[in-house]
């Protein structure tokens, strides 16, 4: 393979289409993330809670829902909402950004929900065990004692989701969304040079993901628990003298 | 309760996938959106369509089909609308109802016959007509005969005419498929195949990028029912179909000046630099 021309053709190409990765590319691939990390998480949140539910069917339901979606590949999903369901819904007058929007919210929901549930449910059960001995009821406990404690699990763990999602949106390519993937097979397509502008787009992906990674990865740190096992062990070494 | 509920709902599901079905267009046609004619393009592919970046909106879809599709919106008295997405998808957008139809250089398949309506023939001047191999430049016109080519891989789009012309005609060779003629490039180059079968149109767009690559020499013998490409409707969408065929026939004597249009916006007739290099951009 010949790399001569690879330097110059990437620069060509930046000159000619600068506009198209960073302008629309990078706007839609921002805007289908937020739009589908946001609602995910509020319909993942109502989500959660069902599959906490008492009520048998309803946990049935939820889980089934789960199941499939984090079942089938996402590209099939996106299939589904855009050919299948409008014209179901044919009342609904929807964009079709907007339904890849919906197929790639409702598929973070599934994941969201059971980030939060395990993350309520890593909360020790003693928690709810002494708020309700003090006199809370069932809801004040949830709100007041185990939510505020389940929010350091789950917020970094969003955090992975907001990244996931970030590279999930190039799947929208498939239908020209405008994303910075379809930046990159409209360059192809006009100019039958592959390697050159999936560089681009790859070193455009790597601005946007590493810094979040990192914010990540604070926010993580800073949320860990003071009786993490982490802190916990560091204690133990200290107190035993190096050996456990 | 609950179970009536359940019922209502289920029923309002199967009544909202007849709704909407029997809208009319201007001259009595159906359309998928009243008033609008809604076409599947797959734009990668220049010359046939591609985006030109300098505009936005439905204006940055630009190449012949797009000529075309304008042409056919604008003589039945539709709005015309562009709906982008991949090749594979513009095909089940005509088989899911979603679009009216899709003009993305087409040619004409058995396959594609039995489960779709296809409209009569159109020529996007004569080269489009050819179908050759192209390979690295260094094999020099190693693969220009069938004998060339013994052992030789040779790649073909998923689903398209060339892939039916290399089982036919190189029949001892192994195919390789792929579903994206732009990263078969970067195959070519890689030497996962040998040749490439492509249209003579777009082996012309890939050399003029791709200085390492020329035409092998090798052309397939093309029936004639293959010559020309072909727009996909939808099954038992006779009308429009009808209607396709006799605006075709109106406008077959622009289709060069189309295709000529459509090369000039590509920059596939570019000028070369000293040491023969395409200038593109």
């Amino acid at each position: 393979m010949d790399f001569s021309l690879f330097i110059p053709n990437m620069i060509k190409i930046w000159g000619k289409y600068w506009q198209l990765f960073l302008l629309t590319g990078l706007k839609n691939t921002l805007l289908l993330t937020c739009i589908s990390v946001a609602l995910g998480t509020l319909l993942g949140t109502v989500i959660a809670m069902l599959k906490m539910s008492k009520f048998k069917p309803i946990r049935f339901l939820v889980t089934l829902y789960i199941e499939v979606l984090r079942g089938t590949p996402i590209l099939l999903q996106l299939y589904v909402f855009y050919f299948v369901l409008p014209n179901v819904f044919t009342f609904l007058k929807l964009s079709q950004f907007m339904w890849v929007s919906i197929a790639l919210c409702v598929n973070s929901s599934a994941y969201v929900s059971e980030v939060i549930r395990s993350g309520i449910q890593a909360v020790d059960k003693g928690q709810m065990e002494a708020a309700r001995s003090l006199g809370m009821s069932e809801k004040q406990a949830m709100m007041k004692i185990i939510l505020p404690q389940a929010v350091r699990n789950i917020l970094p763990a969003l955090g992975n989701e907001f990244i996931m999602m970030l590279k999930e949106t190039s799947l929208a390519s498939t239908f020209f969304l405008g994303d910075l993937m379809t930046s990159y097979s409209i360059v192809k397509g006009a100019s039958y040079l592959t390697l050159e502008p999936m560089t681009i787009i790859a070193i455009i992906y790597l601005c946007l993901t590493y810094p979040l990674s990192k914010i990540v990865e604070r926010f993580e740190k800073k949320m860990a628990s003071p009786n993490s096992y982490k802190k916990h062990n560091r204690k133990r070494k200290l107190m035993s003298g190096g050996k456990i | 309760m609950k179970k009536i509920i359940a019922l209502a709902l289920a029923t309002l599901m199967v009544l909202g996938m007849f709704a909407g079905c029997g809208a009319s267009g201007a001259d009595g046609l159906k359309t998928v959106t009243p008033g609008k004619l809604t076409v599947a393009i797959s734009p990668d592919f220049a010359p046939m369509e591609f985006v030109d970046p300098t505009k936005d909106g439905q204006d940055m879809y630009v190449g012949f089909d797009v000529t075309l599709a304008k042409t056919v919106a604008e003589k039945l008295g539709l709005e015309l609308v562009i709906m982008p997405m991949s090749f594979d998808a513009c095909q089940t957008a005509v088989y899911a109802g979603t679009v009216d139809m899709s003009i993305s250089g087409y040619s004409w398949t058995e396959e594609r016959a039995e489960n779709y309506n296809i409209s009569n023939y159109y020529h996007a001047g004569d080269n489009e007509d050819e179908q050759i191999l192209i390979t690295l430049a260094s094999n020099g016109d190693k693969f220009a005969t069938v004998e060339g080519l013994a052992g030789a891989k040779i790649g073909a789009q998923n689903a398209s005419l060339q892939q039916s012309l290399t089982e036919e005609q190189l029949a001892d060779n192994e195919l390789v498929l792929f579903t994206d003629l732009g990263t078969a490039v970067l195959q070519l180059k890689n030497g996962d195949f040998d040749c490439i079968a492509v249209a003579d149109g777009n082996g012309e767009a890939i050399i003029a990028a791709n200085p390492e690559i020329a035409k092998s020499g090798f052309s397939f013998v093309v029936d004639e029912k293959y010559t020309g490409n072909v727009i996909l409707l939808q099954k038992g969408a006779d009308d429009l179909t009808a209607k396709v065929n006799e605006i075709l026939a109106e406008t077959e004597s622009q289709w060069d000046a189309w295709y000529e249009e459509a090369k000039a916006i590509s920059g596939i007739d570019q000028s070369y630099d000293d040491a023969g290099n395409a200038i593109t951009g």
